[in-house]
């Protein structure tokens, strides 16, 4: 067994042995930092020098079927190392700081399996070699979900909510699930591995790469929430239990992204050229017509809902921009942007806790008094959030601006992709605005009278604990990005070069 | 051991449980079921010792009977089909007694009991042989061997109204598809001069044979088979029936007679693509029917607050999938590629192991609870959280949830359906596999979500018999390996 | 002997027969007289069998008996299934003290 293996296997084990009566948070938390260990392992191991972009490192492979050749295959590059390390620390996060076990009104046991098959799902997915158990393992994650919100979610409507987001994500599944046939029946439809793929997708036809890449982008894009698909998105998050949102906005809805990354643009890069402006214009919708919608909100929930929709744009942009630079940054947003919202929602969860209510009208203000490091550590997630320098953020955001900017260097005029950038910086003051507001709603107003009098404790260290462990996270990355950049590079080099060939 | 020594095996064994219920003085007749289970296991394990057929061996028999691997692997659909149903059945025999027992006060309160435990037997039996049968006259014989027994086992609760009007349904529903069968056959024969399927096929090659004729016998025999399988627009009858009839016999019912259905679907539409003159149009109406099929057995689920009802229209809806795989068979298979007879035949394994499943709990729940509507299952996930988690693997492998084997089968499907070019056919499995995702996690919500109301409230836990327990473990293992390595099923079609 | 009757003809009659027994199965209510009729679906495909093993002679000029051997079997699962068919229209009559198939229907949704 790799380490690959293990770290995708390790939570369901957890689930196996928690069935069977372990203790549940105790086993989560043993598989959660097992996981951890394991990825900081593999990134010690990591090659920085890789060759070839089909390459992997610490590939394992089992065989399943013959024809079409179907394996049980694992493996990592630079963009699934990224990933897997963004996945274990939020898992990691999550799962501490879910409510301990008494607190948990309902079944202890499925709460804390859904969080584990939630991350195996995600793990699986970033580090499956075989287009099959890439889809796979993404939908393992549909139906811990479905349950978990129905169940323990927040709010009146959450039966409603679990209903929308499992058919708007199943839709987007199916769309994708045709799309990826529709892939391979173009490539042959004789093998399911990455590799095989690579090494004969160059020769689909132009009109069928512009097909497949509108299916795959709509699929992918409902499982993102890009604009205008994005309608499930705010409402799930805002009323998930505090794990899902967290493993949800932070870790799994990457999934989308990186399938186009990993799937769509190396495969089908002229159908990606093609859809390049729709794209943009989708894009542009996520920033600014839902960063307009987010300033708007009451709640803090909803607000950060939103505001996770929005930021996928930066991705997006990114990804649309094709060129290396703009890449890292997409990858490397994927990341910032998963621990930041993690962190969002887990200091969100804290409040609701504390005040029983996230509408900030509600809320009045003069929270930080009460609790200083509960203000404090949001603090520095809402400045993760908007970008300021030192975080992970701003440094992938910077690079996905400069990625959009770098075409002009040979062509020296304004195009789509630049007026997409120009606009799109617009975003961050939006962001400022909606973050900077919620943060003096809740924290730096006026204490109520009400409030004044309650006694409204401060993190405890199991709260604080989580939370630290994803600022110190961003903040190294953030200082130093070329601790994560070294490794995307060969990859991302080389899809790029696959972009513009 | 030749082959068809496994079906004169096990119509034996059912004689055997007659004869023992006659003339034992039986005290408990679950002794009958575990009897006739454990037949069945011996007949499952000699199915891996058949010898196939002798290249020199000249029995005339061979003319009504192959051996294939496909023909043996629906074999073992129908064995293990019927050992769960036994099983099922002892669960659910208090609501047979209840149902069959003599109205004297000195009667045995099991008097009515034995012969449902025989019956399925006889009816595994006729699905052995409808398996193998490669002849209009032997399909026709096991195709009403089957029947038949289901007539009286649907019926089987003479006292309850809903199983005889099920019984009466689908006994006049069953007979109508029987006449269009014969009177298909009828004319197959008369326009081929043969009652050979092999023979057949190659008179309607040859091009000698009039296609409007062809066409004709063909039409009959799509409505014929339509009843069976559960096509729409042939479906109607298939909700009453589910609902009415005991639900070990609906569980039955819904595989192994599918099953043998589409066996003989595989056979027979095999004979009509081979032809160039009407391949066409035959594949257009399996495309036309599919379509249909689809769009109503997923759409229609979606209201349904019976789970029973709810199954009815779920197993309309796979049917609609199963046909799909017919309607895009491949003219020429290249390598490499999945024939369509190999997709239903694995679709058909992973449908048994996943419906087997629900109706387990289905038939436990409608013993201890009383009710077969959705509501009855609400606040399962608490109150019996190992039939919950049975049944959350049962909803999401019919979803078609990846890693359990329902996902390999819609896979498979939606592969041959794109390889074909059917377009349109991929979006309505695509909908209606969208759909279904709706209809059965409204089962897993009433599990996990909702307090239970009513009686259920104050209900302890079902208790689960050591029996159930194992074939429930069994039926999730064997899901969840399916759904990693798809292989082992395939391996067995050859 | 000739006739002057052609395989068209029987095959005429047959299919009237069967076409009969269908809308019979369709438009009646009893369920008895429908059961009829579907004996009757089944004699049409019987007396489309035996003219077509009837006029597919053979190299010698005998009738091709395979049709016939379908035929004897048809008629024996119609026995059965009216044996089996009736017991359970009794029974259900005894239950409903009915025979009228639009009453049968206390299973709707």
């Amino acid at each position: 067994m790799t380490l690959v293996e293990f770290i995708v296997f390790a939570p369901l084990l957890a689930v196996l042995a928690i069935l069977f009566g372990s203790p549940a948070r105790a086993t989560a938390i043993v598989a959660a930092v097992a996981n951890l260990a394991a990825a900081g392992l593999m990134t010690l191991r990591f090659p920085v020098e890789v060759e070839s972009k089909g390459q992997v490192i610490f590939a394992s492979s089992r065989n399943l079927l013959a024809s079409p050749n179907l394996n049980l295959a694992f493996g990592l590059d630079g963009i699934s190392l990224v990933l897997v390390i963004l996945t274990v620390l939020v898992t990691l996060a999550a799962v501490w700081a879910s409510p301990a076990e008494g607190r948990i009104k309902g079944n202890v046991k499925l709460y804390y399996s859904s969080s584990l098959l939630i991350a195996s799902g995600a793990l699986g997915a970033f580090c499956a070699t075989d287009l099959f158990f890439f889809y796979a393992f993404h939908e393992l994650a549909l139906i811990p979900t479905f349950l978990m919100i129905g169940i323990f979610g927040s709010g009146e409507n959450r039966k409603r909510t679990a209903w929308t987001i499992t058919i708007f994500l199943g839709v987007g599944s199916l769309i994708l699930l045709a799309g990826l046939i529709a892939l391979l029946v173009e490539t042959g439809g004789k093998s399911f591995a990455f590799a095989d793929l690579y090494a004969v997708g160059d020769k689909i036809p132009a009109d069928a790469q512009k097909n497949i890449y509108l299916i795959l982008l709509i699929g992918f894009g409902i499982l993102v929430s890009l604009f205008p698909f994005h309608s499930w998105a705010p409402p799930a998050y805002a009323q998930a239990p505090t794990p899902v949102a967290m493993l949800h906005a932070g870790v799994l809805k990457k999934f989308g992204l990186y399938g186009l990354i990993r799937v769509a643009m190396p495969l089908l890069p002229e159908g990606a050229a093609h859809w390049q402006t729709l794209l943009l214009v989708l894009l542009l919708g996520n920033i600014l017509i839902l960063g307009l919608v987010t300033i708007a909100q009451r709640r803090l929930d909803t607000l950060l809902g939103y505001s996770s929709v929005m930021h996928m744009g930066y991705v997006f942009l990114g990804i649309a921009s094709g060129n290396t630079i703009g890449l890292h940054g997409a990858v490397l947003l994927m990341f910032a942007h998963g621990i930041s919202i993690a962190l969002l929602f887990a200091l969100a969860g804290a409040v609701r806790e504390r005040m029983g209510t996230l509408d900030m009208d509600e809320l009045g203000g003069g929270l930080a008094k009460k609790a200083p490091a509960l203000g404090l550590l949001f603090g520095f997630a809402a400045f993760a959030s908007i970008g300021l320098p030192g975080f992970a953020n701003f440094a992938a955001e910077v690079m996905v601006f400069f990625g959009s900017f770098q075409p002009i260097l040979e062509t020296k005029k304004l195009g789509a992709l630049q007026w997409a950038g120009i606009l799109s910086l617009w975003g961050v003051v939006i962001s400022a605005v909606y973050m900077l507001r919620a943060y003096r709603k809740i924290f730096k107003g006026p204490l109520t009278d009400k409030d004044a009098k309650a006694g409204i404790a401060d993190l405890t260290l199991t709260e604080r604990a989580p939370a630290l462990l994803l600022i110190v996270a961003l903040m190294a990355v953030g200082f130093v990005p070329g601790l994560l950049l070294k490794y995307l590079t060969p990859t991302l080099e080389a899809i790029a070069m696959s972009l513009k060939g | 051991m030749p082959a068809y020594a496994l079906e004169i095996i096990v119509f034996s064994l059912g004689l055997v449980l007659l004869l023992v219920d006659a003339f034992a003085k039986l005290e408990d007749k679950r002794s009958l079921a575990w009897l006739g289970m454990l037949g069945l296991v011996v007949v499952f394990g000699l199915l891996f010792k058949v010898e196939p057929r002798a290249a020199d061996d000249a029995n005339v028999f061979w003319r009504f009977y192959s051996d294939s691997r496909m023909s043996l692997f629906f074999k073992g659909i129908a064995i293990l089909s019927t050992i769960l149903v036994l099983a099922m059945a002892i669960d659910y025999r208090g609501l047979i007694e209840k149902f069959t027992a003599p109205a004297e006060k000195k009667a045995h309160p099991q008097a009515g009991l034995g012969e449902f435990f025989a019956l399925p037997v006889f009816a595994c039996a006729g699905l052995m042989c409808m398996a193998s049968a490669t002849n209009l006259v032997s399909i026709f014989v096991s195709l009403e061997a089957v029947t038949i027994t289901f007539y009286v086992m649907v019926a089987y609760m003479r006292r309850n109204v809903g199983s005889l009007e099920a019984g009466v349904k689908y006994l006049i529903l069953g007979a109508l598809s029987t006449g269009f069968l014969v009177y298909g056959f009828a004319w197959l024969y008369g326009i081929t001069g043969s009652m050979d399927l092999a023979e057949i096929g190659a008179a309607l090659k040859s091009g000698d044979v009039s296609p409007t004729a062809a066409l004709f016998a063909f039409s009959l025999i799509l409505v014929a088979l339509g009843f069976k399988v559960g096509a729409v627009p042939f479906q109607m009858w298939i909700p009453d029936v589910y609902q009415g009839a005991p639900t070990p016999i609906t569980a039955f019912l819904s595989v192994g007679s599918k099953a043998a259905g589409f066996i003989v679907l595989l056979r027979l539409s095999a004979v009509f693509l081979g032809s160039e003159a009407v391949a066409g149009q035959v594949a257009m109406a399996f495309a036309v029917v599919a379509g249909l099929t689809l769009i109503v057995g997923n759409l229609t689920a979606i209201p349904q607050s019976n789970f029973k009802r709810l199954l009815a229209y779920s197993s309309i809806a796979h049917a609609g999938f199963l046909l799909t795989a017919l309607a895009a068979a491949p003219r020429k298979l290249e390598a490499g590629q999945l024939s369509s007879a190999t997709v239903v035949a694995f679709y058909l394994g992973a449908y048994l192991l996943m419906t087997l499943l629900a109706f387990l709990v289905v038939g436990l729940v409608r013993v201890h609870r009383d009710s077969e509507e959705i509501e009855a299952y609400r606040g399962l996930g608490k109150s019996s959280p190992f039939l919950a988690l049975a049944l959350l693997i049962a909803m999401a492998s019919l979803a078609g949830v990846p890693l359990t084997a329902g996902f390999f089968g819609k896979f498979f499907v939606f592969q041959l359906a794109i390889q074909g070019g059917h377009w349109w056919l991929v979006t309505l499995a695509a909908i209606g596999a969208g759909a279904g995702f709706y209809y059965y996690l409204k089962v897993v919500a009433a599990m996990y979500w909702d307090d239970p109301t009513g009686a259920a409230a104050k209900a302890a836990a079902i208790p689960v018999s050591a029996l159930t327990r194992a074939a429930v473990v069994t039926l999730i293992v064997l899901i969840v390996i399916a759904g990693f390595a798809p292989r082992m099923i395939l391996g067995l079609i050859g | 002997m000739d006739t002057g009757l052609t395989l068209n003809h029987f095959l005429a009659v047959s299919g009237i027969l069967f076409a009969i027994g269908l809308a019979g199965v369709l438009i009646r209510r009893n369920i008895i007289v429908i059961f009829m009729c579907l004996e009757l679906m089944l004699s049409a495909a019987n007396l489309t069998l035996v003219a077509f093993s009837r006029f597919n002679t053979g190299a010698n000029g005998a009738p091709d008996y395979h049709g016939q051997v379908l035929l004897f079997f048809i008629i024996t699962v119609a026995a059965a299934e009216v044996a089996v068919g009736l017991a359970i229209i009794v029974a259900l009559f005894r239950a409903r003290e009915t025979t009228d198939v639009t009453q049968i229907a206390s299973m709707k949704n």
